[in-house]
């Protein structure tokens, strides 16, 4: 069953058209990689599906609903949930406290919950622990009471997902989750992605513009050029594509 | 020089620092929990004062329903400038907020008939020949008077009363506040401080906890304009000017816009710095003519803020990685 379908999809910004007429769907509990050179519209397509930007043609619903005309945070609550391309973590809030603020269902983000401390404080305690548990996976747990400012930016990016993960989602969007990590780090994050799968029922779609990095985690891979879909199959299918070969990989293999 | 010594005086000033305390409390919830830079937040305090003054003068309302009513009309005021403006980039909601200000306080001066323009509230329409809109406070600011009288003379002045009254309230709301930015509901609102994608991508309706923050501190000037209104028994469109904003600006900046806890001294701080400016009389500045020296008394100000800043980027307790991570 599909649990993200994206039909003939377009956007533009003044003359710059990103994203034209994208059209695929993803299985539930399966996971598939986006892949494209630099400016294909990878981005573009995440700030579409996840509210940022609004489409200017086509449809896009998620468990079966259109999603595309509601706000950002309706789309996240209904467990569509992303990573910011560069790991965008809150500096000014603790590596805990970024955590904690993607529990969903917090009492005390209400204002008149206010006036019912108990359920408020239980809430907390409840989401400091699943926030530690999460910190201690990434082994992350002596920075719980530091400013996330001060982490380095790998621990960002363990930083990011986690929080993403924390909301408990459905099915997850990541951007360039390896981009500029070390790869003792990307075996660590392939990891807990990995055991996340493993443990729940969480639909992966992922962007990297690297194919070799995602090669064996992918059951699926769609190469994007000039906000297009160009090809799109089993991982080692793409090799083959000659389009592909042409647009991407092509003038790889032809430096290497 | 005389006054300098008198305690009449810096009871007065102690007053007004609360008044102003509570006024900056507002700006606090807005600017250093949720990042929302409100430039017409003497607007919120007009409206209730005038409110206040009209209802019950005009309609003879209670003076306690009034000041529910004005305060509640605050409220109001900050979920309308939120509803048109909120949306707006942050410096573009700035602007807008100094408009709104400026909009309450034109309507105030050229609506002779219902708020006595220019004249204030002295001119307000009155059915019952003349009379203020103080009464009903001015038993209990004259019981206390009564009771102070024996053991301070003539100190036990009605400034002290008031004093006395705000200062409770004052510390009633850094306490409230102090449990509010705890809450999960500041937390979200701090992180929009910085970003607003993190949090909307986490479920969060970002524009509903800024209204909120924006409707919370548009009460606390509301407040602060209640209390304003009851120490001058008498209000004109000039008590709200663009300055009373700044300076509940320069208190935040003092205490460190995200320090709810330094507000209280920070206010007596400011209070101070206020007040002894006045009596800067000295040669050379004592060639100056008032007007003039009250100008230098507002730059004498900023010298002392822009110092803080280079020193304590942080406001006076604030917490420094907090300003300057980055
Ligand atoms: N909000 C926007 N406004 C204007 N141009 C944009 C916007 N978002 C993306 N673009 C443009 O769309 C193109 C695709 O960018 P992007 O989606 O970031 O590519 P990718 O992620 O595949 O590298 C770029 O030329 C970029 O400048
Ligand atoms: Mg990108």
């Amino acid at each position: 069953m599909a649990i993200l379908e994206v039909r003939d999809i377009s956007v533009s910004f003044g003359g710059i058209k990103p994203v034209r007429g994208v059209t695929f769907s993803v299985e539930a509990g399966s996971f598939t990689s986006i892949i494209g050179p630099n400016g294909a519209g990878k981005t573009s397509l995440f700030n579409l599906i996840s509210g940022v930007n609004k489409i200017d043609a086509g449809e896009i619903s998620f468990k079966g609903q259109t999603i595309h005309k509601l706000h950002a945070h309706e789309i996240a609550s209904r467990g569509l949930v992303r990573t910011f391309q560069g790991a965008k973590v809150i500096k000014r809030l603790t590596v805990a406290e970024n955590l904690m603020m993607a529990v969903q269902g917090n009492p005390g983000d209400s204002l008149w919950r206010f006036f019912t401390p108990r359920s408020r404080s239980k809430f907390e305690k409840h989401a400091r622990e699943l926030a530690m548990e999460r910190l201690d996976r990434v082994g992350m747990t002596k920075y719980a009471d530091d400013f996330a400012g001060i982490l380095s930016g790998g621990q960002r990016k363990l930083l990011d997902l986690s929080r993403a993960l924390m909301t408990n989602p459905s099915m997850i969007l990541l951007d360039e989750p390896f981009a500029g990590v070390n790869p003792t780090l990307v075996e660590k994050l392939l990891e807990v992605l990995a055991s996340m799968r493993k443990q729940h029922e969480i639909t992966f779609l992922l962007i990297e513009h690297d194919l070799e990095t995602v090669m064996n985690i992918s059951e699926r891979v769609i190469v994007m050029a000039e906000g297009k879909i160009i090809a799109d199959g089993l991982p080692n299918s793409i090799y083959e594509n000659e389009q592909v070969v042409d647009a991407y990989l092509g003038s790889r293999k032809r430096g290497a | 020089m005389e006054a300098f010594i008198q305690p009449g005086f810096w009871i007065f000033v102690l007053a007004m620092a609360g008044i102003y305390g509570v006024f900056s409390l507002g700006l606090q919830i807005q600017y250093g929990v949720a990042g929302v830079m409100n430039f017409g937040h003497v607007g919120m305090m007009a409206i209730t004062g005038y409110a206040i003054a009209i209802l019950v003068i005009r309609f003879q309302w209670s003076f306690w329903w009034a000041a529910f009513v004005g305060v509640a009309l605050a409220a109001l005021g900050g979920a309308l400038l939120g509803l048109s403006t909120l949306r707006l980039s942050g410096d573009y909601f700035a602007i807008a907020s100094i408009a709104f200000a400026e909009i309450t306080r034109y309507w105030i001066l050229n609506s002779d008939g219902i708020t006595g323009g220019a004249q204030g509230t002295l001119a307000i329409p009155n059915p019952r020949g003349f009379g203020g809109y103080t009464d009903e406070p001015e038993v209990i600011l004259t019981w206390i008077v009564d009771r102070l009288t024996p053991y301070l003379g003539d100190n036990a002045s009605r400034d002290l009363a008031v004093l006395l009254v705000v200062w409770p309230f004052f510390f009633l709301f850094l306490w409230i506040s102090a449990r509010l930015q705890k809450t999960s509901w500041a937390r979200v609102l701090r992180a929009t401080r910085e970003d607003d994608d993190v949090p909307r991508s986490l479920g969060k309706n970002v524009f509903r906890f800024r209204l909120q923050a924006l409707i919370i501190g548009s009460v606390f000037g509301g407040i602060a304009g209640a209390f304003w209104a009851v120490q001058f028994m008498l209000l004109a469109p000039e008590d709200f000017l663009r300055i009373v904003t700044f300076y509940g600006w320069m208190i935040l900046i003092l205490a460190g816009a995200t320090r709810v806890k330094g507000l209280a001294i920070a206010a007596i701080f400011f209070g101070f710095l206020y007040g002894a400016t006045r009596f800067v009389e000295f040669w050379p500045i004592s060639l100056l003519s008032a007007p003039e020296r009250s100008y230098l008394r507002i730059f004498l100000i900023g010298v002392v803020l822009i110092a803080l800043m280079v020193k304590r980027p942080q406001g006076l307790f604030g917490k420094r990685q907090e300003m300057v991570l980055e």
